[in-house]
């Protein structure tokens, strides 16, 4: 096996990783304060993208553009929060994860009515070139190649998630979100107000919607394939337990590893291309079975 | 006043254990199907039994078979298409490759083929539980659109991706060769309803026995609360996975009707992630641990963009409204009543329907 | 009543530890309950007791210790082959299937006698039909000895909490156990609720002879219906014995009425 073709495939894999993860982090943000697989993230990434790219193309700067966008998304995520979520608190896991759907489905058939499904390009001036790692940074004695757009993005949602991590750790936020993350009741009693948090924490997935919308965007073109973002986050916050931002960040880097190296190394041994969907969902099957409630998942004793 | 239940007893467990205890329901249930049999067959039109009546029939039996996974059993599943393609592919290799082979016979085959595959990408669920478990379904999903556009035999090799169907032979009654009688039914529209028809009927009578059994109590006990079902002594898992092995059965032989008996090709593109959750907002729409609500369901979800492009074209004439803007419309609609309905009324149209029975019941007396 | 060394022994649990990552909830303990009696289980809250129950039927496994039931032994029981053995449970928060009927719950508590397979289930045919209205006899007599005729249709999710603890009951009672785990049967009910309940109890225990493992917090109750009490505090035995004798020992007075640990 070559060595080097080995490593730029891994290095490659992780790197596309990081942008699963920020997909991921969305959703764990708003399962951490709600219960809830949010499976409208696809549609929302895509409505930022498109509002964003609709703007721009109207000469819009595009710092203007980008807070327009960001204060759209901001209004979306709590009208969604007030007229879906809300109704169906304390609903089971399943009502609730079916409502996401059904948004996600009027959401796109929103989108498609107001956009149409023409294919937009989003240009973030970030070059495509491919660059030598031993040119730029030699201290890692890598000879491989490896995309300036995929470091810079993973850079880009690296920062994001410091960011975020950094938000939710040390800050009355942060510690309300946790406390209703364990449990609604106690947290309501406590006095934290639970609306007030859903509120924030459906803005913050907004914002990260849009971001990722942009970078997602640039790299694959804005278009309704854009929604199947959601199916590229969910095996990789299944894999790190649904509640856990570190466990979204190793999630996405092993799904990306995977999907790559599956691509490379398994695909032409069994016979075709284009595994990389199933592959990810029997990667994250495989860690399943070994721990059945994801890397960082709280294992649940079952009381009775 | 010719139709009461107050009044109506029975002597015996046998008759109270029926499937329909009034004998005013066995006997309209006896006129619908004779009905659906006779007077259908006689009078409607090749749209009617290939656009309406035959999809609405396979996706109901799809929809049935992933309310017994979801409705009853609690197991989250998105594989429905991919459980349905893994049953087209299989009965069109059936009766590809086997001389003998009649189309009911690999109906019931495809649904056998379907539902190991079901079992296989169900064995997870005896390990990960809850929301995790979607992951299964969803490899099994991605799988299936994979690997029949992976593995070319499966298509016969045909190089379009899509074969035209029945292109071999199609003998819907055993032991006849391809006879003139046989041809003609199964090119007949007529003939591919009655087909459909009878399916459906043996596949909901079958569910509707399987609901009052034992094994219907299983599953609705697992579903209800695994860790008391384990301690009277029902084997979870066996549950589980048969309940994975009849609900992807019935995926299976909904996947085989709907290339044999609606579209007439198979293709796998059509079985795709998008098709799953179709299935699935029948189920949600129809309600959850319904047989009823899987056909309402079935109905509203397909019948709804039809009924605005019929409705728009008779009043504002053909082609008025463009087909886009009904697709829109419909996501738009179907979206708003799913989350409605899981707000208001989480049990869906089936709910609805046994709550205004109720109500019609004590009117004008009480609310 | 019957002292216990000539009484056989149908359950012996022989230094039973379970602990929760490092919490300790059971430590070291042992005793037996006797063939035909009924058993009660005390102690303050957080002293182990649902856990034993727990242990007893195979839903936590025990990191030490042994049970055995009916002469066999083992040191992993599960709770389906508990259920095989005829060891019958009811829960503390109601376990019932919220989304069937009374009937079906009740029934459902037979399936271990139902053979029909599931062709048989889905063609009505072979031992299908039969054995279902064979069991609905059976457990029709439960429903008329529990007085939930009325009710027998009925989703169990809209009854009141008394009901359903007395379906819970039918449904252990469906199963024919040898013998029943009963966890806080009477918590939460009214005066007469009580007394119908610890009724069924007793006739349970005179007329079928099942042996009976209860928890309770009625002390009233406890020292009227039990043979033989055993009292845990701390996840520890400190009292086993006739209801008098314990009831006069210094460690379990002490337990109650609370000494600094």
């Amino acid at each position: 096996m070559d060595y080097a073709f080995f490593l730029e495939v891994l290095v490659g894999g992780l790197l596309s990783g990081i942008m699963y993860s920020l997909v991921a982090i969305g959703f764990v943000l708003i399962y951490k304060s709600s219960g809830v697989f949010n499976f409208a993230q696809g549609t929302m990434l895509l409505l930022a993208a498109l509002t964003f790219v609709s703007l721009t193309e109207r000469m819009v700067n595009f710092w203007v553009a980008f807070a327009i966008t960001l204060m759209i998304m901001v209004v979306l995520g709590i009208i969604i929060e007030r007229t879906v979520m809300r109704p169906l608190a304390n609903q089971s896991l399943l009502s609730l994860f079916m409502a996401t759907v059904g948004l996600n489905y009027f959401l796109e058939g929103l989108a498609q009515g107001v956009w149409d499904s023409a294919v937009h390009g989003v240009n973030l001036g970030i070059s495509n070139d491919p660059i030598f790692l031993i040119d730029k940074f030699p201290v890692l004695g890598l000879d491989i190649i490896v995309s300036y757009f995929d470091m810079a993005a993973a850079g880009i949602a690296g920062l994001m998630i410091l960011g975020l991590s950094l938000f939710f750790t040390f800050t009355r936020t942060g510690l309300s979100l946790r406390a209703v993350s364990d449990d609604h009741l106690a947290a309501m009693a406590v006095g934290i107000p639970l609306s007030r948090i859903w509120a924030i924490v459906w803005a913050v997935t907004g914002v990260i919607c849009l971001i990722a919308g942009l970078l997602w965007g640039d790299r694959v073109s804005v278009s309704f394939t854009l929604t199947s973002a959601v199916l590229k986050g969910l095996p990789v916050i299944l894999i790190g337990g649904l509640t856990s931002i570190p466990g979204a960040i190793v999630g996405g880097l092993i799904i990306g590893a995977s999907e790559k190296l599956g691509e490379i190394y398994v695909a032409e041994w069994i016979g075709g291309q284009g595994i990389e969907h199933w592959w990810a969902y029997t990667t994250a099957l495989l860690f399943l079975m070994v721990r059945p409630t994801g890397i960082f998942g709280e294992k649940e004793i079952e009381r009775v | 006043m010719f139709y009461r239940e107050a009044g109506k007893l029975v002597g015996s467990f046998g008759k109270d254990r029926r499937m329909l205890p009034l004998l005013e329901d066995r006997w309209l249930a006896v006129l619908f199907v004779a009905f659906m049999y006779f007077v259908v067959t006689a009078i409607a039109s090749d749209y009617m039994f290939t656009a309406i009546l035959i999809p609405i029939m396979v996706l109901g039996v799809a929809t049935l078979g992933l309310n017994i996974a979801v409705g009853y059993t609690g197991q989250l599943s998105l594989g429905t298409a991919g459980f349905m393609c893994f049953g087209a592919f299989s009965a069109f290799n059936l009766i590809l490759r086997i001389d003998w082979m009649t189309i009911p016979l690999a109906f019931f085959l495809s649904g056998m083929i379907a539902g190991g595959v079901g079992i296989i990408f169900g064995l997870p669920s005896l390990r990960i539980k809850g929301f995790y478990l979607i992951v299964s379904t969803l490899a099994a999903q991605f799988f299936a659109e994979w690997v029949f556009n992976a593995y070319p035999w499966f298509l016969n090799y045909t190089s379009s991706g899509v074969v035209s169907l029945p292109m071999h032979h199609y003998r819907v009654f055993p032991g006849q060769e391809n006879t003139p009688f046989n041809a003609a039914f199964w090119y007949s529209s007529q003939g591919r309803y009655l087909v459909t028809l009878t399916v459906t009927i043996l596949l909901v009578l079958a569910c509707k026995n399987l609901v009052r059994s034992n094994t219907g109590r299983n599953w609705m006990a697992v579903r209800d609360m695994d860790i008391a079902a384990k301690v009277i002594g029902i084997p979870v898992a066996k549950t589980k996975l048969m309940a994975f092995f009849i609900s992807t059965f019935y995926c299976g032989v909904a996947g085989a009707m709907y290339c044999y008996c609606y579209i007439g090709n198979l293709d796998f593109m059509i079985f795709n992630l998008r098709r799953s959750f179709l299935v699935m907002f029948m189920v949600i729409v129809g309600g959850l641990g319904s047989i009823l609500g899987s056909f309402l369901g079935a109905i509203f979800v397909y019948a709804w963009p039809i009924l605005i492009t019929r409705g728009s074209d008779f009043i504002f004439g053909g082609g008025a409204i463009d087909t886009a803007f009904i697709e829109n419309n419909s996501k738009i609609v179907v979206g708003t009543i799913i989350i409605v309905l899981l707000i208001r009324e989480p049990g869906g149209f089936a709910a609805l329907w046994s709550s205004s029975k109720q109500k019609l019941r004590v009117w004008p007396f009480a609310q | 009543m019957n002292s216990p060394d000539n009484k056989k022994s149908i359950l012996v649990l022989k230094d039973i530890s379970l602990s929760f990552k490092g919490v300790k909830a059971i430590t070291d303990i042992s005793f037996n309950v006797y063939e035909g009696e009924i058993c009660s289980v005390i102690g303050p809250n957080g002293a182990g007791k649902s856990s034993m129950l727990n242990v007893i039927n195979g839903v936590y496994i025990p990191q030490e210790g042994t049970i055995s039931f009916d002469g066999k032994e083992f040191t992993k029981m599960k709770p389906h082959s508990a259920a095989v053995m005829g060891i019958g449970r009811t829960f503390q928060n109601i376990a019932l299937f919220s989304g069937m009927s009374v009937l079906d719950n009740i029934m459902s508590g037979r399936n271990l006698m139902m053979k029909a397979n599931f062709w048989e289930h889905a063609l009505n045919i072979g031992r299908a039909e039969k054995e279902e209205l064979e069991h609905r006899q059976a457990v029709e007599e439960i429903i008329e000895f529990l007085g939930l005729q009325s009710i027998r249709k009925t989703p169990v999710a809209s009854l009141a909490y008394g009901l359903q603890k007395r379906v819970e009951l039918g449904r252990a009672l469906a199963a024919k156990p040898k013998m029943l785990l009963l966890d806080e049967p009477m918590a939460g009910m009214t005066m007469e609720e009580k007394l119908d309940m610890s009724c069924f109890i007793q006739e349970i225990n005179r007329n079928y002879g099942t042996t009976i493992v209860l928890i309770e917090h009625d002390m009233g109750v406890v020292m009227d219906i039990s043979d033989h009490v055993v009292v845990l505090d701390y996840g520890k035995k400190i009292g086993d014995g006739a209801p008098d004798e314990v009831m006069n020992n210094q460690d379990v007075i002490d337990a109650y009425l609370g000494v600094s640990h």
